[in-house]
């Protein structure tokens, strides 16, 4: 039997006020298998990143309903959503938005401490030596490259041990080599745990490694074909 | 290996509630790992803010412990007992001897003259006895003991004076002058008078003799203006405050006539208690205004602070932290830095009282005690807290509401508006806190009540001036100079500087401004307007066989207007039989019941009064003594028509009634009195004469001349020259407004600081801005150009403004609270102007030279 971990039912927004407000989403309806990643492709403008935004509980929706991990979320408050994030979604984004006075390990410990976790260090010890950066836990972001700057925030979206990653163009802002390095990290520690992920990318190589790809234009989703197995094609 | 299972049970579920503050405080401890930079005018104005009140307060403080402390010896005993124009009689004499150790002094104004009488010298004579001081020591260089210093010897008592009198008439130790009809060889040099502070304010240098030679010089006779003090060591110290209460009721219930003024050790220098309290209070005032002025500082560092963590914020949220969480640790971060800007501002507040010492042992003969004084600071650092978090939570309600959506579309962060009502319903209850407190701390809460009042209007009014500026520069025509047009466009645009330059140098130059201005008018009344009207002369202590001679003798001598009035002291003991001492009335009429007033008698209108109620009696009237009372004080005191007064006059209570009110021209400095007694109130009582002289355009060789030719011909009379007084009423005024002055420099410092910040904060817009333009074409001159036009134009506007909030502000103070007139002063007008124009343009241009210095490519890499 598939569950679904994401469930989006004709979800509408409009963002702005007034003659400058723009329809944003219209209608997206979108199911997403537990486990499973999905790629939101299409041109820039289109919806992407809105989507991936109420699919964390950052944007307000004007209408339709939102079910994360068997919650409707739409309905939450601002504090019970932050709550419900910190534990359930991890967040990858593109300018990987580490803390500056904050060393690689305080970084990836944020969300476990906020979460009220008990041992929040020795986890986040464990995410960093996960990505391959045991021996930069005591390095300050600006003290990092790039890549591990992204590898940081990778351990940092996973540290809570959650259902679903969804990652906003997390190659964008990396060399070629360095992206597939942080491409294959992301994938291969979300299938090791069973992890949905869920990324937004122009990157169609990036996309081709998805179970599925998800195409939207103008704010609605205009293919979203049956997810792929696993493994490809 | 990593757990596989979900850590959490229930997601919804919060694993722990609340904002966890000790969390916050990790992270808060973490993010300043940045450091304090961006933080300095923040720190500074801070510092500043408190380190002026802690350190005014800690002063004032200081000074009132060594008063506490040493009562004893400020007052000369435990208890001093004083009469105006008359000995104790030996009743009185008696049950005060009774009491302890006595000691008997009497002092008066006289003139001392050079033996050769070529030159004269108004003084403060004080006689003491054998037994003085009961309590400290009297310092004289050389030292000498009682007998020599003050015995007779070769036909001369003994003297001593200070330098300053010595100077004054141009005679050395061992030299011989005149006092009344005695001969005085002065034989020391008077360097401290332990109870010289418990004394009234002194116009003239002390003259110190001996009750003997007091009694030699003539100078005690029926009606001259004398005291006479009793000071005792009590036999058996007091247990408490109550034996001293005991024994001053004792006092009234064994001699209800004696109209003595008793006062103790425990208050042994009530005026200067309550004024060095009420300076205080001002200066605290002042300092609180600094403080608010640098409010603005704190409020811009704030904000640019919180502006350059948006990301961060928006990542808390991102990662699970709700608004309030995120809130809370900028908070503590906030206040953490605001606690290192008490803790200097504390420091130096506390090191003041010791820095203070020097010239405060010039200004008050008493001997210093300073140390810390936890109160004064601990105000100090709730003003500084309270003035931290009005200003810091409208910007941190706004990062509250930063949207973690932000970093997903890598846009920018700036929030302007109003952030949620809670925090504005916060910032006001803190800001109405901090006027409450400066309300309640003060003693007198009226003034307070203005001052708090005053400076939220001008805060407020700032504001809108500020938008008023940018509004009128959005709708400006457009101008054909580009620098001007680049120049208004900067007025006006998102982020611009004007609203801050306004409010944080507009308060500092208001508060300038009306402290000029007071100032100004009060030395231009004092020192070019109360000459002309005043007269030039007041002669007292006249004795009623001399007064024909007397008036003969200033006739021939300097021509003029001379006025003569009988004159008697008495102290208002009763308000419609009820003892003055138990009423309750407005504080600008207490003065009339304090101490001895000069009262006088005449069967018609003085001059200088127009009556306003009432009627004036007949010239023959001989029935039930009567009164006319000054309208203003009277009203001040709540009196009407037939109430009763009763004065005590040479130890006698007199009741009389009042006939009517008069309006009196204090301004005049005439001769002037708030009671007007019926003649036949007075009859057969022994009084002296006062009389002004007013010669319009006499020569100060002329007025020179006179005071010589009275002080040969009358020795007893006393001789004030009013220009004399003047100048040293001016001299007061000058100290007082320097002191003043220096505290109002603390809140321009506090605007210089928050301005400096301001454009500080300014310039990376503005590097922006200058290297855009540059690649456009702009030469720098017209960049130059551009920004010192902005910078003119704020300026100026804000000095406008400064100047007339100053006016109205001065205005009220001289006109209406001490009633003279008010003029504006082109001189502080174009100072204040001046003042303004050369801060922001100076500060702004040395901002914007760094700005022009930049290379254009890094600048452009990173847009």
């Amino acid at each position: 039997m598939k569950t679904h971990v994401i469930e989006l039912k004709n979800v509408s927004l409009r963002l702005g006020e007034g003659a400058s407000s723009v329809q944003v989403l219209r209608g997206v309806t979108l199911q997403v298998e537990r486990g499973h990643s999905t790629a939101i492709v299409g041109p820039s403008g289109s919806g992407k990143s809105t989507l991936l935004m109420v699919m964390a509980g950052l944007e307000r929706i004007d209408s339709g309903e939102v079910w994360i991990a068997g919650q409707r979320t739409d309905q939450l408050s601002e504090d019970a959503m932050a709550s419900f994030r910190g534990r359930t979604i991890g967040i990858v984004f593109q300018s990987f938005h580490l803390i500056p006075n904050m060393t690689a390990l305080e970084n990836v410990a944020v969300p476990l401490e906020l979460a009220g976790h008990p041992d929040p260090f020795s986890v986040a010890e464990q995410e960093l030596a996960a990505v391959g950066l045991k021996d930069r836990v005591t390095h300050y972001p600006g003290e990092l490259s790039g890549g591990e700057q992204q590898r940081v925030a990778i351990a940092r979206a996973l540290a809570p041990q959650p259902a679903i990653i969804i990652a906003d163009e997390p190659t964008g802002n990396l060399d070629q080599t360095t992206g597939r390095q942080i491409a294959d990290l992301l994938f291969s520690t979300a299938a090791e745990r069973g992890t949905t992920l869920v990324l937004v990318t122009h990157d169609p190589a990036l996309a081709a490694r998805c179970d599925r790809q998800v195409t939207m234009r103008s704010g609605q989703i205009i293919d979203a074909p049956s997810p792929a197995t696993a493994n490809g094609e | 290996m990593l757990q596989k299972t979900p850590i959490f049970p229930s997601a919804t579920e919060p694993t722990r509630g609340g904002l966890r503050p000790l969390l916050a405080l990790r992270f808060a401890l973490r993010e300043m790992r940045g450091g304090l930079r961006g933080f300095f005018v923040f720190l500074a104005c801070i510092a500043l803010g408190v380190a002026a009140i802690g350190g005014v307060n800690s002063v004032a403080r200081s000074i009132s412990a060594a008063v506490d402390s040493q009562g004893q010896e400020i007052l000369g005993g435990e208890i001093r007992f004083r009469l105006t124009q008359r000995e104790a009689n030996d009743a009185e004499k008696a049950w005060i001897a009774s009491l302890g150790t006595v000691s008997e002094s009497a002092s008066m104004r006289s003139m001392a003259q050079r033996e050769d009488g070529s030159n004269q010298a108004l003084v403060e004579v004080k006689a003491v006895d054998g037994a003085y001081p009961l309590y400290g020591s009297l310092v004289t260089d050389p030292p000498l003991d009682h007998e020599t210093l003050f015995g007779e010897r070769d036909g001369a008592f003994g003297a001593v004076a200070p330098s300053l009198l010595l100077d004054r008439l141009g005679i050395r130790v061992g030299e011989r002058v005149k006092l009344g009809r005695g001969l005085f060889e002065i034989r020391a040099v008077l360097v401290t008078e332990p109870d010289a502070v418990s004394e009234s304010f002194g116009f003239a240098p002390r003259l110190m003799v001996s009750l003997d030679g007091l009694k030699a010089a003539g100078l005690i006779q029926p009606g001259s203006l004398f005291q006479y003090a009793y000071r005792v060591k009590l036999a058996e110290p007091p247990s408490g405050s109550n034996a001293l209460k005991s024994l001053r009721n004792q006092a009234s219930k064994l001699f209800p006539q004696a109209g003595w003024n008793v006062r103790t050790f425990e208050n042994a220098a009530p005026s200067l208690s309550s004024n060095v309290e009420r300076f205080s209070q001002f200066l605290t005032l002042v300092g609180l205004t600094a403080l608010v002025v640098g409010g603005v500082g704190v409020a811009n560092a704030v904000r640019a602070y919180l502006d350059s963590k948006r990301s961060v914020i928006a990542t808390f949220k991102s990662l699970g932290a709700s608004g309030n969480f995120v809130v809370l640790v900028y908070l503590l971060q906030i206040m953490l830095i605001a606690l290192v800007g008490i803790a200097a501002g504390l420091a130096l507040g506390a090191m003041m009282p010791f820095g203070a010492q020097a010239a405060l042992q010039q200004l008050l003969p008493i001997p210093s005690e300073v140390g810390f004084y936890p109160r004064a600071l601990a105000l100090a650092a709730v003003f500084g807290i309270l003035t931290t978090l009005a200003f810091a939570l409208l910007p941190l309600g706004r990062a509250r509401d930063v949207p973690a959506t932000a970093l997903f579309r890598e846009m920018g962060f700036e929030a302007r508006g109003w952030p949620r009502k809670t925090y504005v319903v916060a910032a006001l209850a803190i800001a109405v806190a901090l006027a409450l407190l400066a309300i309640f701390h003060a003693q007198e809460r009226r003034i307070a009540t203005i001052f708090v009042v005053s400076a939220v209007c001008a805060f407020l009014v700032l504001r809108l001036v500020g938008d008023l500026v940018q509004t009128i520069a959005r709708h400006a025509p457009r101008v054909r100079s580009t620098a001007l047009r680049l120049a208004i466009g900067n007025i006006h645009r998102p982020g611009a500087l004007t609203p801050s330059v306004v409010v944080s140098l507009g308060l500092g130059l208001t508060l300038l401004a009306t402290l000029a201005l007071i100032d100004g008018n009060l030395r231009r009344q004092i020192g070019d307007r109360l000459p002309d009207v005043a007269p030039n002369f007041f002669f007292v202590d006249i004795q009623p066989h001399e007064i024909e001679d007397f008036s003969m003798l200033v006739e021939r001598e300097l021509p003029g207007k001379l006025i003569r009035v009988p004159m008697l002291r008495g102290r208002v003991v009763e308000l419609n039989g009820k003892d003055t001492r138990n009423l309750k009335v407005a504080p600008e009429g207490e003065w009339v019941l304090r101490g001895d007033r000069g009262i006088t008698y005449s069967a018609t209108v003085p001059e200088n009064s127009t009556l306003v109620e009432g009627e004036w009696w007949p010239e023959n009237y001989d029935g039930e003594p009567l009164v006319s009372f000054s309208a203003q004080e009277g009203k001040e005191l709540g009196l009407k028509l037939g109430d009763t007064i009763t004065v005590n006059v040479l130890g006698r209570n007199i009741t009389a009634r009042i006939a009517n009110f008069r309006r009196v021209e204090w301004e005049t400095l005439a001769m002037n009195f708030v009671m007007v007694f019926s003649p036949n109130t007075f009859a057969g009582a022994p009084h002296a004469w006062l009389s002004t002289l007013t010669a319009e355009n006499a020569t100060p060789e002329e007025e020179s001349r006179l005071l010589n030719a009275i002080t040969r011909a009358f020795p007893t009379v006393t001789s004030i020259r009013v220009k004399d007084a003047l100048d040293v009423v001016n001299e007061l005024v000058s100290q007082l407004s320097t002191a003043i002055r220096a505290a109002a420099s603390v809140a321009l410092i506090a605007s210089v600081l928050v301005l400096s910040g301001a454009l500080a904060a300014g310039s990376k817009a503005r590097v922006h801005d200058a290297v855009v333009l540059k690649t456009l074409g702009a030469t720098r001159r017209m960049l130059v150009r551009a920004f010192a036009y902005e910078y003119l134009l704020i300026g100026l506007a804000t000095a406008i403004f400064g100047l007339l909030a100053g006016a109205v502000a001065s205005w009220y103070v001289v006109a209406r609270i001490m009633k003279l007139s008010w003029t504006m002063l082109p001189e502080v007008a174009v100072g204040t102007v001046a003042l303004a124009l050369v801060l922001t343009v100076v500060f702004g241009l040395i901002g914007t030279w760094r700005v022009l210095g930049h290379k254009a490519a890094p600048v452009l890499r990173n847009l």
